[in-house]
């Protein structure tokens, strides 16, 4: 198991945003979180990426419990997060948003010996090379490389979420959270994330997806689970999972059930 | 640009040879030491998003204790300046922590800044001992330097005008090496986008707390030699009037940029002098120019030429 999660829970004052939620993650999979808003999706993905900290309940990744960890450090064991509205940094251009996406890739290459950029001497050639081919690559994946020079703001809605991919794929990551990659997305749009997000499985990354569509996450997940008021309410095959009673109670209410 | 700094550090360099008066001479001294400040202050202001008010607290800090180790202590003046700069260091470090753990931003990091840095010139102010109160301490001694061609003292203001444009060099290029290293990478992810830049693996925290240190350790190094300059120490060195001058001389030079904190510091070093004004007139036109510039040119006078060059 990848990523074990055991009775994670979230109190804000009085609300319980996510309770007691157990779930793990294989490696290789795409796995689908559902529910409607405000079901505590957003919530649980943030408390795995450690921008939130658990009220109780464990986060095991490779046999170690992380949820004490700062996001830095949960980005540094392999596990990135996309944001659900675009962040940027402003002013950038698409190319020097994945140059500071690699910050990871460079300080694993040279570690200390980042030391000798502050004495004149720029990277070493090799990794410049490499650097700028991994860029082109994922920008070229995620079809954003005739962007590259643009400044990120100029980006559409969809170009932008793109980019959020895209940065948190050149960090090399193992499980890739995406929180809602698709919502605000448009048709064609969507249809590309779809094949690229396919493309990265193939590229052997974990992929761990939110989304409140059921549509675009149905044809895409291998297993889900379904959130409602902070609880798992459903988990299994997407497929059985969508089909589960208390799920489309939970999306239609009762009456359209 | 490269050319334009190149030439303006040339002009620097003879400009001694035709400068005759001393007074002229001694506002390029200050305005070299202030563009100093200004460029270390603009490493955790400009280049990192953090409004530090500790600057003059560095500052005065590293020139109280230089002064008191050489004075009262008889050291030599450039072994003083590494204990100074090494207490202005764990200082910084100090107030950076308690700051950046506390993920303190803007104006809530100005206010704490500030407090602590009130703090240090209260303790100045009051520790009579050591320090002799508001009355500050007269700095009688002048550096010297061993040379191959014998000893060489700074007692006069063209050796002065030399050291101090060394001083700003040395700030300078120290300030541009950091930005243009790795580091300077994170400190423009952290100033654009600190959340973003958390996830993608950047350690927030160190990073801000490096460029504090090292911005702060740079005001400690211009302190070190004011104090010998001026031929005295005194508390104002520490107070938040001082912060402010710094941050005016930034905000009009231009933010995000190298050399513009240069020009602003130069300008409103020589402003005073050009146009004769009583210290509460310098004030009030410090006060006026900062915000003319907030809300004319938010980007100040490089804001200005570089928008120029790119409409052109």
């Amino acid at each position: 198991m990848l990523l074990n999660i055991k009775n994670l829970t979230k109190r804000f004052g009085g609300l319980t945003a996510v309770s007691k939620v157990t779930f793990g993650i294989e490696r290789g999979e795409i796995i689908g979180i559902f529910g409607p808003n405000g079901s505590g999706k957003t919530t649980t993905l943030s408390l795995i990426a450690g921008i939130l900290k658990p009220s109780s309940g464990e986060i095991i990744w490779k046999d170690h419990d992380i949820s004490a960890l700062t996001p830095f450090q949960v980005a540094q064991q392999g596990l990135v997060k996309t944001f659900q509205n675009p962040q940027l940094f402003p002013e950038l251009t698409v190319a020097e948003h994945m140059r500071i996406a690699c910050h990871l890739h460079v300080k694993r290459a040279l570690g200390v010996g980042r030391l000798r950029t502050l004495f004149g001497k720029s990277m070493t050639g090799d990794l410049e090379n490499t650097l700028t081919r991994k860029i082109d690559q994922m920008l070229e994946l995620c079809r954003l490389y005739k962007h590259r020079n643009d400044e990120a703001g100029a980006l559409s809605y969809g170009g932008e979420k793109m980019l959020g991919v895209a940065m948190g794929m050149v960090c090399d990551p193992e499980l890739l959270l995406l929180d809602e990659p698709a919502s605000g997305l448009g048709h064609d749009e969507i249809s590309n994330l779809d094949a690229v997000l396919r493309d990265l499985r193939t590229h052997g990354v974990t992929l761990c997806i939110i989304d409140h569509k059921v549509g675009f996450l149905g044809r895409l997940a291998d297993r889900s689970i379904a959130l409602h008021h902070g609880a798992i309410i459903a988990s299994g095959t997407t497929a059985d999972v969508l089909a589960n009673d208390a799920v489309v109670t939970a999306y239609l209410g009762k009456k359209h059930a | 640009m490269r050319f334009a700094i190149l030439g303006g550090l040339l002009v620097a360099l003879v400009a001694p040879w035709f400068i005759t008066s001393d007074s002229v001479l001694a506002i390029a001294i200050y305005g070299f030491m202030s563009a100093a400040l200004a460029v270390s202050f603009n490493l955790i202001f400009g280049f990192t998003g953090q409004l530090s008010m500790f600057h003059a607290a560095s500052f005065g800090v590293s020139a109280y204790v230089v002064t008191i180790l050489v004075t009262s202590y008889g050291w030599n003046f450039w072994l003083a300046i590494p204990c100074a700069l090494l207490l202005v260091v764990v200082l910084a470090l100090f107030v950076g922590t308690i700051c950046f753990r506390f993920k303190l931003k803007e104006f809530y990091f100005a206010v704490v800044t500030m407090a602590f840095s009130e703090v240090l010139r209260l303790i100045t102010l009051n520790w009579n001992s050591v320090t002799n109160g508001s009355l500050g301490i007269t700095v009688v001694d002048k550096p010297s330097l061993w040379t191959p061609w014998g000893s060489l003292t700074f007692s006069s203001g063209i050796s002065w005008y030399y050291v101090t444009l060394v001083l700003l060099v040395v700030v300078y290029i120290v300030c541009q090496r950091v930005l243009a290293s790795w580091i300077g990478q994170c400190l423009a992810a952290i100033r654009l986008n600190d959340l973003l830049g958390e996830t993608l693996g950047i350690d927030v925290f160190k990073y801000k707390l490096i460029s504090f240190a090292i911005g702060s350790a740079l005001a400690g190094l211009v302190g070190a030699f004011y104090g010998f300059y001026a031929g005295f120490v005194e508390p104002h060195y520490l107070s938040i009037p001082l912060g402010l001058d710094i941050v005016a001389m930034v905000l009009l030079g231009g933010v995000n940029s190298l050399i513009g904190p240069v020009i602003g510091a130069l300008m409103l070093t020589a402003l005073p002098h050009v146009i004769e004004l009583s210290a509460e007139f310098r004030i009030a036109l410090y006060g006026a120019i900062l915000i003319f510039v907030i809300l004319v040119m938010p980007k100040g006078i490089m804001g200005l030429i570089t928008s120029r060059k790119n409409a052109a």
